[in-house]
This record gives structure tokens, sequence and C-alpha cells, in this order.
């Protein structure tokens, strides 16, 4: 990788220990990889990260190493293979983390007791060392030892009671939402304030993520309105209590496709008058039911009528296209593949492709921010399961080929 | 040491995209002033507020995301509002701003200009969809990006509409995604002295929240739908998977065997409350097939094998219905405390007064409160994202008020009191 045409990146030469799985644990430690970090992941053939398993895959495929839900999440890693619930296994993962300057982890305590990687032996192994523990609710407290996954966290801590329509059940947002952005890029950000910290005092420290606080942080606003103005919030559907019109309408049913919506959201005065103008309806500028934002609220429901029924009439890419001249957000409810095929994401190049040794080019998904001059880019994909077993074990723990091959033999590497 | 970014200065322009980003690195340490128009900043005018203050003072928004910030007010599209602009920024180490290439653009601030004149400026932009490509002049708004980053389409019941995600996750997106980008810039800086420019498009931020859905139309060509209660990445409603009505509420369990103790612990729940339906599920026709998905392996399996869940498709409804009988029977606490304890996958669907009283969250003192006195009370504010142990930066400024510290930041470039009268008179702050 290291040739004069390659530009150097932020994190260039920080060594983690990347003992995590699954998404929110993963996704924090790919960002440090795309920014340069030298990343280990450490995996069992016996017990792996359930996302390896899980689909998409290509039709037919059971192959640990084609799962597009792990490999996206895992770009640009080393993947070493060791048995973690012998003791053999246990030292060699301390060696490990002797060698790095990050540890990370997001499983739960027991399973962290289990491998030997209690933030007690890791330091002590390693008293520099950043430790950035991300179990769901934390290391302390009666429910430390909780358990669940993003969907489950997403009822704990609101996502469930807030997303949806009043008088329909808490159904959820269709993921296991806080697994891909608020806990994984919120310990990303705790990992390199605590490395600038290392860097500056020669300090570690041990990072306590809660992921039921981070994520409650990330969506705090009904809460802290309950908590001061004891202003009690129920599901809104697509509405908001700040803007009007504000949903998503359904396009015209045989236009371009049977289920094509379009969001569209008002969020002043003017961007309503010019709404109504490109609706060829400017009566509705003097409509005294319209006029100010508290009239919209008060008759949204004749409101969302006049917009839907507008809507209804047009491709949902008309409707985009027609407000976005107009300077009034709008946009198509797209679907997966047509995400995908974005122009604007097209043209600034989101998607990388690298190449993949048994699932060929795949689309990742591009980082989250950009730099300039030292960027955060994904240069490779992710790992076959072990596939640098053997070169970590020689060039970075400084093992002998038949020390390598005998701990193979036992089944401790593979 | 407070903070890790205790000697950095942050001056954030952002719109309320950005507010959150700006509130992360104060809770890092970081001297953050927010720059606001002399009219306030538009979250200012945004519901909820709080009932016996007035505008621009009430938004309960502003104050979330503002807090730990100073204030100042300054037309920067004024003529003395830019040059004392650009005055200010020779004392920051960090912009954030959400200018559009047209808004850089009649400010005369483009990147490379800005890079000129403040080579050490790390310049962080954060707008709905970046800085170029066909879109980068479109409005943006928070469920406009949800619709068009594909999350919003996974969102919902099946038959009914695409459904947004609470409170503007797109904005909290972007900002954490805005605030990494500035530690990493940050670092980068303190290494070689290279400062560069940071840039966040929110509908960008939000794509790795589609979950499988992108991967699931590259590789098997299909794309993935909403699925209303039951969890997005099953094809098949798995017994014990998804959201259950209970006594008093809801639950969420993921008993089926990804994880935990899955249906066994489900099993021993119903055994622990006496319960006789756990004898019902282990007699036949339930107990062999409950017993044979009963690890994440075969689950997992399962899911790419269409016929096999056709097969079990109506034992799998059976069973789900004795399963909701259960949950119907007993509250959602004693639900989700005594199954957890038996390693259970099941969580409380919480609501903003259950977390302001959760025992969890107060056990680890995660909330604080801030004495406000230009708002005259006491309020209590969520706490940080993380735990940092060594550097544990503790917010206890209020949100500014519009313009609060206007004669300091002014007066700590140089300006005389006479230039500052003159520019409150003329409008600029």
């Amino acid at each position: 990788m290291s040739n004069q045409f390659v530009k150097s990146r932020p994190l260039d030469g920080l060594k983690v220990c990347d003992a995590t799985w699954y998404g929110a644990g993963p996704i924090a430690t790919r960002a440090l990889a795309n920014l340069g970090a030298d990343v280990i992941r450490i995996e069992t053939e016996k017990r792996p990260d359930g996302l390896r398993i899980a689909q998409p895959k290509p039709d037919g495929e059971e192959s640990l190493n084609q799962s597009g839900y792990y490999n996206n999440f895992n770009a640009e890693k080393r993947s070493i293979t060791i048995d973690l619930t012998t003791e053999r296994g246990q030292e060699l993962g301390i060696e490990l983390v002797k060698w790095a300057d990050v540890f990370a982890t997001n499983m739960t305590a027991r399973a962290i007791r289990k491998i030997g990687m209690s933030w007690e032996n890791v330091q002590a192994a390693n008293p520099g060392i950043i430790g950035l523990y991300e179990p769901m609710q934390g290391m302390t407290g009666p429910h430390s030892e909780f358990q669940g996954f993003g969907a489950l966290l997403s009822a704990i801590c609101g996502v469930n009671y807030l997303a949806g329509n009043e008088n329909e059940p808490p159904i959820g947002v269709g993921t296991n939402y806080t697994d891909y952005v608020i806990n994984p890029i919120h310990a990303a950000v705790a990992v390199m304030a605590a490395v600038r910290h290392k860097r500056r005092t020669g300090e570690g420290q041990l990072i306590d993520m809660s992921q039921l606080e981070s994520s409650v942080s990330g969506m705090a606003g009904a809460l802290f309105a309950w908590d001061n103005g004891q202003i009690s919030y129920e599901r809104l559907g697509n509405r908001v209590p700040y803007a009007a019109p504000h949903g998503a309408y359904l396009a015209n049913e045989t236009g371009d496709r049977s289920d094509h919506w379009v969001a569209i959201a008002c969020m002043t005065d003017f961007q309503w008058l010019t709404l109504s103008e490109v609706m060829e309806q400017p009566e509705l500028a003097n409509d005294p039911r319209f006029v100010t934002l508290r009239g919209r609220k008060e008759n949204e429901d004749e409101l969302d009528g006049i917009v839907g029924k507008w809507v209804n009439e047009l491709k949902a890419s008309d409707v985009m296209n027609k407000l976005q001249s107009a300077s009034v957000p709008a946009g198509m409810v797209q679907k997966a593949s047509e995400v995908l095929q974005d122009p604007h994401l097209a043209a600034r190049e989101f998607y990388a492709y690298p190449e993949h040794v048994e699932a060929g080019k795949r689309a990742y998904d591009g980082p989250g921010f950009r730099l300039s001059e030292t960027p955060h880019e994904i240069r490779g994909a992710a790992p076959l399961l072990g596939e640098h077993t053997w070169e970590i074990c020689s060039d970075v723990l400084g093992m002998d080929g038949d020390e390598i091959g005998q701990l193979i033999a036992e089944q401790i590497l593979y | 040491m407070v903070g890790a970014l205790d000697d950095i200065r942050v001056l954030d322009l952002s719109e309320p995209l950005g507010h959150y980003a700006g509130y992360l690195l104060a809770n890092l340490g970081a001297d953050v002033v927010k720059l606001e128009p002399p009219h306030g900043d538009d979250s200012r005018s945004w519901a909820p507020f709080l009932p016996d203050l007035e505008e621009p003072e009430s938004s309960l928004q502003f104050m979330l995301l503002n807090v730990g910030k100073r204030g100042m007010t300054l037309d920067i599209y004024s003529e003395t509002g830019r040059k004392v602009f650009l005055q200010l920024l020779n004392e920051f180490d960090v912009l954030l701003q959400s200018w559009t290439p047209q808004q850089m653009e009649s400010l005369g601030l483009d990147q490379d200009t800005v890079r000129g004149l403040f080579p050490n400026l790390i310049n962080a932009s954060v707008t709905g969809w970046g800085l170029d490509g066909p879109y980068a002049s479109f409005a943006y708004s928070d469920i406009v990006s949800l619709a068009m980053a594909g999350v919003m389409n996974l969102s919902g019941f099946e038959e009914g509409p695409p459904t947004q995600l609470p409170d503007q996750q797109g904005f909290h997106c972007a900002s954490i995604n805005l605030a990494a980008g500035v530690v990493a810039a940050i670092l980068e800086r303190d290494a070689s002295g290279i400062a560069q420019d940071v840039e966040v498009s929110m509908h960008e931020s939000l794509l790795m929240a589609e979950e499988t859905a992108m991967q699931s139309a590259d590789i098997r060509g299909i794309d993935r739908e909403r699925t209303g209660a039951a969890p997005g990445l099953q094809v098949i409603k798995l017994p014990g998977m998804g959201l259950y009505a209970t006594q008093d509420g809801w639950v969420y369990a993921m008993a089926a065997g990804i994880a935990g103790s899955g249906f066994n612990g489900l099993l021993a729940l119903m055994d622990l409350l006496n319960d006789s339906i756990a004898d019902d599920l282990r007699e036949e026709p339930y107990a062999s097939v409950m017993a044979e998905f009963s690890n994440s392996a075969a689950v997992f399996r399962l899911l790419g094998d269409p016929e096999r869940m056709n097969e079990v498709k109506e034992t799998f409804a059976q069973v789900d219905e004795l399963v909701t009988g259960f949950f119907q029977k007993y509250p959602k606490e004693e639900l989700y405390v005594e199954g957890q304890k038996l390693r259970l996958l099941i969580g409380t669907v919480n609501g903003p007064q259950e977390l302001s009283e959760s025992e969890q969250l107060n056990d680890r003192d995660w909330f604080r409160t801030i004495n406000d006195t230009g708002r005259g009370r006491e309020l209590r504010y969520p706490g940080p994202p993380w735990q940092l142990k060594a550097t544990p930066a503790t917010l206890s400024r209020p949100a500014p008020l519009l313009g609060e510290h206007n004669e300091e930041v002014f007066r700590a470039i140089g300006l005389g009191k006479s230039e500052i009268m003159e520019m409150s008179e003329s409008g600029v702050i």
C-alpha cells in the first residue's frame, strides 16, 4: 500500500486490537481503519461474528466470507482467528493487547469475561492502552449485564416509542437502527479524543460507552421536553411540531412505479407560499387556515389532503424536481437499488467497490465524512475469516513457523 | 485536564443540522462559540417551548443542542460583519458552517479562499447534500434526507406509508460524523501541521443506516421493504421475535436462537412465572421445530432457505400465537428484568418518562443539572454519549441567550466599546 502517490491518513500507525462483533463495534473500528489505523479483528471459527453467517449472500452461498452485511462493516481490517476460550488463546489475545494502542469491544460483560478481556486484564497487560467498552447499558449499574441487539435497544432507548403513528403500535423503524451511525460513530469520536489525550500525555483510559446513553443522547428532544416542561410527546407519524406541511405523499400510482412516495417539508412560510405556487394553487397563499405555521398545524389534515392530491397526480421524480427547482425541500423515498444508482452519489463517488478474494467487487458504503488532504476512504475489502492469522502471528507477535503450525494443529489458531 | 479538546476553539455557525456536532465537541472540552445571525438561529423558533418563557429564549431544542456553548450574533453578510468575522476566525481552530456552494460564493468564502486566509483552520462543512454533485444546490430537510437515503423506505407498516425516524436523525447522524471528522482533522493537524477541510453530507451520513438493504440490492438484486413490527432483516416472522403487547405496555423480544438464551430462555421465563404455556410449547409439533432453530447458525441458514421457511411457517405462527398470549398476561418491567436475568434478549418500549426515571441511567448519574440563570431555572440535561474516564469534560454552561457573549468575544479581538455599540445600532449584531 505504501507508495508515494497514496496519501497519508490521520490515523496511520494507530494500532487497534478489535474484539468487536455485529454492528455497533465493527462500524466504529471500520471508521478507524478507513482513517489509516491498523485494525486487527480477533475472530473465532467456533463462534463467528453472526454477521458472517447472516444474509445477504449470493443464492445458495454459505461461506463465512460472502456476507455483504459483514463485509461492509469490516473494510480494510485484518482478521486473525484465535480460540479465546483456551488458555493459550487468551495469552495470544493479551499479546495483541500489548501491541495495541486501542482495544475495542462491544460484547456483553459476560462474553468479555469469558475471553479474558476485561478492562482489568487489558489495562494490567498494557497500562497505556485506550479501552473502548461498548456494552448495551454501560459497565456499571443494575442493568450492566443485560444484552441485546440494536432493534432491542431501539425499544429501550425510545426509537420505537417515538416512531410511527400515535394510534398504532410502536413498531420501530424496521432495522437495528442504533447500531449503524449513532453508536459506532459516537464511539469513533470518543476513541479519537482518547488518542489525542494519549498523544499529549502518554495516558491511556477507559471509555465506558453505554449504547443506551449514546443512543438517548442522539435523540434526546422528547426526554428533555418531558424533564423540563412536562411536555409529553407521542408518535407523530411524519409530522413535526415546527413545520407543515411535512410528510410523505404517494405519487401517481401508474406514473412510474406502483408505490413511489415523495417526502416534502416546508420549514418556513416562504416555502409554503412557494409550494402553493408550484402546485398552481396561488389562492392557498391567502387562505387564512394556512397563512401561519400555527394555522397549518391546526389544519394539517386538510393541508396534507391538498398536497397529497397534487402529488398523487404526478410522477415522484417530477414532484421532486419541480419543488427543488423552487427551493422547497422534497425528495423521493428511494429504495436501496435506487440509492445505489443515485446520480448524485455516483457523481460524488460515494460507494466503493474494493476487490474481495471470494465475493468479488461489491458495493461498500463510503465514509460518513470526508477529509480534503489526508482522506477518509476505503482502500480495501473486508478480510476473509482468519486471512491474516499467519502474518499477524509472525510479524506482530514474533512467533516462528513451527510454533504457529503447532497452534494451528491444536486448533488454538485456525 | 478537563477534556481531550480543552485547548481547541470552535466557531459554530452551523444551521440546526450541525448543532449536535458543536455540542459533542463542547463535551470533549472545546470552547465552542455559537455564532448566530442577529435575529437568532432558526431553531430558536422551533417548538417545543418552555411554557413560561418568550422566544427567542424558550425553544427546548435550541437549549438542548447548544448547552455548553458561548453565544454571539453577527451579520456576516454585511460589510462590517464580514470584516469582523474574518478577524474573529484568526482566533479559532475549527469553523463549523453549513454554507451551500451558492452561499459560499456570495460570501466570497469558498473553501480555497478560506484555506488561503487561514492556513491553520479546520474548515468543517455540514450540508444537506455535500458541496458538489447534481443535488448540491437542493434544499434539504431531515425527512427528505431520510427519504433519499433509503432509510425511510424500511420504516413503517408493509401497507402503510414510509415513516420518518424520531427527533431529526438526519441532523444527528450528520452532526456525529461532523464531530468525528473534526477530531480526525485535529489529530492530523497535531501530528503534521496540516489543517484541512471536513465535509459532511447529511444524505451520505445516513446511508449506513440502510442496514443490509443496499447489499441485498447489490448482491441479490432484491429491495428490502417495510416489514411492520417484525425485524426487517427477517423474511419470516420468527416466534418470539419482535414487538409484543404486555399487560401495561410493550416489550421487544429477540427470543429466536440468535443470541442469549434464545427460545429456551423464553420457556424458562414462562416457568419462572409458573405459566403453563411453556408446557404446551414443549409438546409436538412445536418442540422439534423450535429445537431445530435454537442456534444462530440454524436461524441464519433458515433465512436463506425459502423452501424450509415455507414448511415451518405454520408451526411458527402457532408458536407465536402462544407467545403473544403469554406476554399479554404480565407487566412489562417484570418480563424485562426477569427475562434479562435469564439471558433472554428482551426490552421494554420506553417513552421519555420511563427514560427520565430509568433505574439504570440514574444509577450511573447520567443526567446533569445545569443552573440556567439567564432563563431563571435549573434544567435537567441528558448526559454525554460516552464516559471518557481520564478526560471527563463536564458541561456546566447553559445554552447562550441571543448575543449573550457578544461583548466578551468582540473585546477579545480588540474591538472597543464604540465599535461594538455601532455594530449593535446598525443591526450587524
